[in-house]
């Protein structure tokens, strides 16, 4: 749950990348690391991996400067996405504001995506929330793989099948270069915090 | 496409997905090059090619299993634990010492039992934060399947008092329930009676230096009379808790629980000092690396010099 100081003019809130595993999550993290130097307001930590396997999380804290007379604070997470680190995922996404659910474009991770959204729904389910209405972007990454020959899914048939019936917005991206990576935080951002407009009226 | 040009993309899909961390999806692509490269004979050096496709099959079959593979929750860093401590603490702020009691609950979650409970022993000292703490310091050793060690603890709170009677009936009644959730067979009455009543110890926790190791003569079996030095895994005030390796057989025979040890040399990093203890428990660990080995614990109940 995000932090607003509405004395102080502070907002803190937290977006959590989530999706199954491989999907390139932590790719994402480290290329905001890269790329928003000013933005950074401290080091990314990635807590404990396994190879480059993501075992607990990784945190990135950024400070947006002043939106509508706020100072915006975003803290930056990922879940593991291994099936069997459900229970740190449900513990990770405590207290979320908005998500990004990175899903992989590779034809044969289609069923792992689906898993991991109806895995996302459940856990914000058990914390009382809705995937429908809590603010979602969904990220289709690796599109840069279809050039080296790898079958990957088309954008329409990931819109069929991951968000037919979300409709929320969707960027086509490749982590690892960058491409796509600012406007999918950006419009998890957007999302979020129109979101605790809503709820807080925070904005001047 | 023809038969080499189909092979030859197979191949290069299953390095890639291997490349990216998507073993099971390379292996069944190595599989699938495999059972091409054999239905058909015209290819030159077959036999080598299958060698060097089975190699590969192997070699990931191995990471599948090692990434798949039961774990135990790794202890993470100090500054990584802080992160987690002030991240991961959901409670009510207003209330004292919560965010105590959140940052050690944030810990045992993720598996960080060890800081999780020495944390949570520190908030034992607080009347508003015992009963809570007492709950998660029972659920961190059930997690980590010392069922045994967490009866004797719960035993020894009952002994002491530490507890009104509300409370204790509070943690009987969770206690219960982590055991029936854990499929551990129990009753605590029963259990207790069947123990032998340990002797009490003359010393408090807080006369006791951290122990390294301890040294002490074997009092029975095929090791009697033999002295023998162990490290030590965990110590929780004046309990201590070593591991035997399954292997010790006969090490593991020569001590149980019930026996006095009449002389104990202990080694801390500051003093070696010697005393008295009692075998509280010796149990064989059921899951985790460590499966098979035994963890025995000793309650000091003297110190001598």
């Amino acid at each position: 749950m995000a932090v607003i100081n509405l004395r102080n003019r502070q907002i803190e809130c937290k977006l959590v990348f989530y999706g199954p595993g491989r999907s390139g999550k932590t790719t994402n993290l480290e290329y905001i690391h890269r790329a928003f130097k000013k933005q950074v307001t401290g080091k990314m930590i990635s807590i404990d991996t396994e190879g480059d396997r993501t075992l607990f999380f990784d945190f990135l804290p950024l400070g947006l400067g002043k939106i509508k007379g706020c100072d915006v604070k975003v803290q930056l997470y990922t879940v593991p996405g291994q099936v069997k680190y459900k229970a740190t995922r449900q513990l990770v996404l405590k207290g979320v504001d908005g998500i990004i659910f990175v899903a992989d474009s590779l034809a044969v991770r289609r069923e792992k995506n689906m898993h991991s959204l109806k895995d996302l729904h459940e856990n914000l389910l058990k914390m009382g929330l809705s995937i429908r209405k809590i603010p979602l972007v969904l990220q289709y990454n690796k599109r840069d793989l279809e050039k080296k020959g790898l079958p990957t899914m088309s954008i329409q048939k990931m819109e069929h099948e991951l968000n037919r019936q979300l409709k929320v917005p969707a960027f086509s991206a490749c982590a690892l270069s960058g491409d796509g990576v600012a406007n999918t935080l950006t419009q998890a951002l957007k999302l979020t915090l129109q979101s605790l407009q809503n709820e807080f009226k925070w904005a001047q | 496409m023809d038969l080499g040009e189909k092979i030859k993309k197979y191949f290069k899909e299953a390095e890639l997905y291997r490349s990216h961390g998507l073993l099971v999806d390379a292996l069944e692509k190595y599989k699938s090059v495999e059972g091409l490269v054999k239905s058909t004979r015209t290819i030159r050096n077959q036999q080598g090619i299958l060698k060097q496709i089975a190699l590969k099959i192997e070699l990931t079959s191995k990471k599948i299993q090692k990434s798949d593979g039961p774990k135990t929750t790794p202890e993470v860093a100090e500054d990584a634990q802080s992160l987690m401590k002030e991240m991961f603490s959901f409670d009510d702020p207003e209330a004292k010492g919560s965010s105590a009691l959140g940052g050690a609950i944030a810990l045992a979650k993720f598996g960080q039992y060890d800081k999780a409970i020495e944390e949570l022993n520190r908030l034992l000292e607080y009347d508003s934060l015992r009963l809570d703490a007492a709950k998660n310091i029972l659920w961190c050793w059930i997690q980590q399947n010392y069922t045994d060690y967490a009866v004797s603890l719960y035993q020894k709170w009952r002994k002491t008092k530490l507890f009104p009677p509300e409370e204790a009936d509070s943690i009987q009644s969770y206690f219960n329930e982590l055991m029936d959730k854990a499929g551990v067979d129990h009753e605590i009455d029963e259990l207790e009676s069947q123990r032998t009543v340990e002797p009490d110890s003359e010393i408090d926790d807080d006369e006791i230096l951290d122990i390294s190791s301890v040294r002490f003569v074997l009092p029975r079996g095929p090791k009697e009379g033999e002295k023998i030095e162990l490290e030590i895994s965990f110590q929780s005030g004046k309990y201590i808790r070593m591991i035997i390796s399954r292997r010790e057989k006969d090490l593991i025979d020569s001590i149980n629980p019930g026996d006095l040890l009449k002389e104990i040399m202990f080694y801390s990093p500051v003093a070696i000092f010697s005393g008295e203890g009692y075998v509280s428990s010796k149990n064989e660990i059921d899951a985790g690396p460590k499966k098979g080995d035994y963890s025995l614990e000793i309650k000091i109940i003297k110190i001598v010099s």
